[in-house]
């Protein structure tokens, strides 16, 4: 089913993750919705099919950050800065409108982008940035152990201290688990 | 060694200097095929002067990175907490070649017709795979050697990391990944400010044009503390920032004057309809083949199909050649999609039954590319967004297409049942819902 996702049901998954974010008190910049995505895919398979790699803090996708200029371009949601965090994502009527037209469609989801909001959405960009390129190595690194994953971790963005780096691979770890009893 | 230092004269950048070494690069065969693929594809039909080519472009791109290089790298403009992802003085030489290199192959792989029928006719990887394709060929390999060059880093540079970790598990140090900002940036990259100053040259839509002086002289390695992140990223000190909302309002009236002009779109989709049936198993891959294919190939074919009428592909020949291309029939627009938000899809859909689809044709289009969020050093020393500082850059509104066309054959008929029937269509499926 994720794969076949069209553009409107993709559309319903991120403004959900924003209503969901912003109840847990994040202010919603797109780095937010970005690793939103990715822990949702990740943990859950929920792939509207957008392809993540490396980047600027951890996971990003390319075609995400496209996807939320078209929803701006729907008037879907609007980007605003908001002092002193940066721009956030606004869900705006229409948004409302499309969400409630998918109502259905989004029930299916709806414990998934729960838990998703609960564990991120009081996260500030750094913390996101570290547990999401953990759960990104943790991924690409399958059974290798916490300190052969922190030190890859390390190589790979070494703004990222060994000391964070093993702090967060843990979180990952137990974060995956938690995942599974969802 | 001596080298000589070359010059072409261009109309954008005055004069595009190389040494002996970028001569030869420029001299090969799969440089100078860049002289016969369009910069804008069927683009001129529409503005007539838009005949320019990715060759001249090429240089351009190369002309600019080299002046942002040598802007970035200036020790009175380095941040202090990025030093120390710049290189010492003897290696910056290399990359200051490696970055000139890689921005004059950046379109080297480039299919005939630029980005036309890309997704249809080339494998996943697109032009970018045959770029890095051709720059690891044996073609370049003998002048890699001989310049001293490693080909990775000229194709991480050239390529960048969105499209190149499609296909290589190639990974970027901090360095090489602001060093292939520096080419392909949404916000600061040398390719895009050459190719809005060229097209808008050429097409003489004016809108189009940006002080990229200013900008460049302002460029800057910066951390992203407004992340409170260290890690590095190209940004602008504060004086820019006129500058970048100047280059980004260009691409907005770029793409909604040229880009998406819609009759520029609908030749695109005829094109495409072409090239679909021209190559029916997708472009060849094998790079001695690719290489073979420019424009001029394939406009013999359109003119061969458009004169031959027992020719399977004569009527898309003929849409190209004899300006029968479809009609716009219909543009979306907030007043239909505040009644439905899938306005344009119902009313393709009912057309589609009422006239058949073969006289029908979609397109719908968005820009590609996020909110241009880059970092600025503010005059107290401070780091902060672009957007948090620029309300211009908040506001320019994301373009999109949103078009339905109809052959000419049923275009009259389409356009008075549009108009009797457009309100019933999109509240019908209101109350369906």
């Amino acid at each position: 089913m994720e794969d076949c996702m069209n553009r409107f049901e993709r559309s319903t998954i991120i403004l959900s993750l924003i209503e969901e974010l912003r109840k847990k008190g994040s202010w919603c910049g797109d780095t937010h919705i970005q690793k939103a995505v990715f822990f949702l895919q990740e943990l859950f398979g929920v792939s509207a099919g957008f392809g993540f790699i490396l980047y600027k803090h951890g996971p990003f996708s390319f075609d995400l950050r496209t996807e939320i200029r078209a929803m701006q371009a729907d008037r879907f949601l609007t980007l605003e800065p908001t002092p002193p965090y940066g721009v956030s994502l606004n869900r705006i009527k229409k948004g409302e409108d499309l969400m409630r037209d998918f109502s259905d469609f989004l029930n299916a989801y709806d414990i998934q982008i729960g838990f998703v909001a609960e564990k991120i959405g009081d996260m500030w960009v750094s913390n996101l940035e570290k547990l999401s390129t953990a759960l990104y190595v943790t991924r690409e690194q399958q059974k290798k152990d916490v300190e052969f994953r922190a030190k890859y971790m390390h190589d790979l963005k070494p703004h990222i201290t060994l000391t964070d780096a093993r702090s967060f691979i843990k979180k990952i770890d137990v974060l995956v688990e938690e995942s599974k009893t969802v | 060694m001596t080298s000589e230092i070359h010059e072409f004269c261009d109309p954008i950048h005055t004069f595009i200097r190389l040494d002996s070494d970028e001569r030869k690069i420029v001299d090969l065969y799969p440089f100078q095929r860049l002289r016969n693929i369009c910069q804008l594809a069927l683009c001129y039909l529409i503005f007539p002067g838009a005949t320019h080519k990715r060759f001249e472009h090429s240089l351009g791109v190369m002309e600019l990175a080299g002046r942002v290089f040598d802007v970035i790298t200036n020790p009175f403009n380095i941040h202090s907490k990025v030093k120390k992802i710049v290189p010492k003085k003897k290696e910056l030489e290399y990359w200051r070649r490696v970055l000139r290199v890689a921005a004059l192959c950046h379109d080297i792989g480039h299919s005939p017709f630029s980005h036309t029928a890309e997704s249809d006719l080339l494998k996943e990887g697109g032009h970018e795979l045959m770029t890095v394709k051709i720059i690891k060929s044996n073609i370049f390999k003998k002048i890699w050697k001989e310049l001293k060059l490693k080909s990775d880093d000229i194709v991480k540079i050239a390529v960048g990391q969105e499209k190149i970790q499609k296909f290589s598990d190639l990974k970027f140090s901090d360095w090489e990944a602001v060093l292939s900002e520096v080419i392909i940036d949404d916000a600061l990259g040398v390719d895009r400010m050459d190719y809005l100053l060229r097209d808008s040259y050429y097409t003489g839509v004016v809108s189009g044009r940006f002080d990229h002086f200013r900008l460049i002289d302002t460029i800057r390695i910066l951390p992203r503390e407004d992340y409170n992140s260290g890690e590095p990223a190209l940004g602008v000190e504060e004086g820019g920032l006129r500058c970048v909302e100047a280059l980004l309002l260009a691409r907005y009236f770029m793409y909604s004057q040229v880009y998406f002009h819609h009759v520029r779109r609908i030749y695109d989709l005829h094109l495409k309809d072409f090239l679909k049936s021209l190559f029916p198993n997708m472009m060849p891959d094998k790079i001695n083949e690719y290489l073979k294919l420019t424009d001029n190939e394939i406009l013999v074919e359109i003119y061969k199909a458009s004169r031959d009428n027992n020719n399977s592909s004569y009527k898309e020949a003929c849409r190209i050649v004899k300006r029968e291309h479809y009609k716009l029939l219909y543009k979306g627009n907030r007043e239909d999609e505040e009644i439905s938000i899938n306005a344009l899809t119902l009313i393709f859909d009912e057309a589609c039954k009422k006239f058949g689809k073969e006289n029908l044709r979609f397109d719908e289009r968005y820009i590609k590319g996020g909110k241009e969020d880059l970092p600025v050093l503010i005059k107290d020393g401070r780091i902060m967004s672009a957007l948090m500082c620029s309300k211009v850059l908040n506001d320019i509104p994301p373009v999109k297409t949103n078009y339905i066309f109809a052959s000419r054959d049923i275009y009259s008929k389409a356009e008075k049942w549009l108009d009797v029937n457009r309100k019933k269509i999109l509240n019908k499926n209101k109350k369906d819902r």
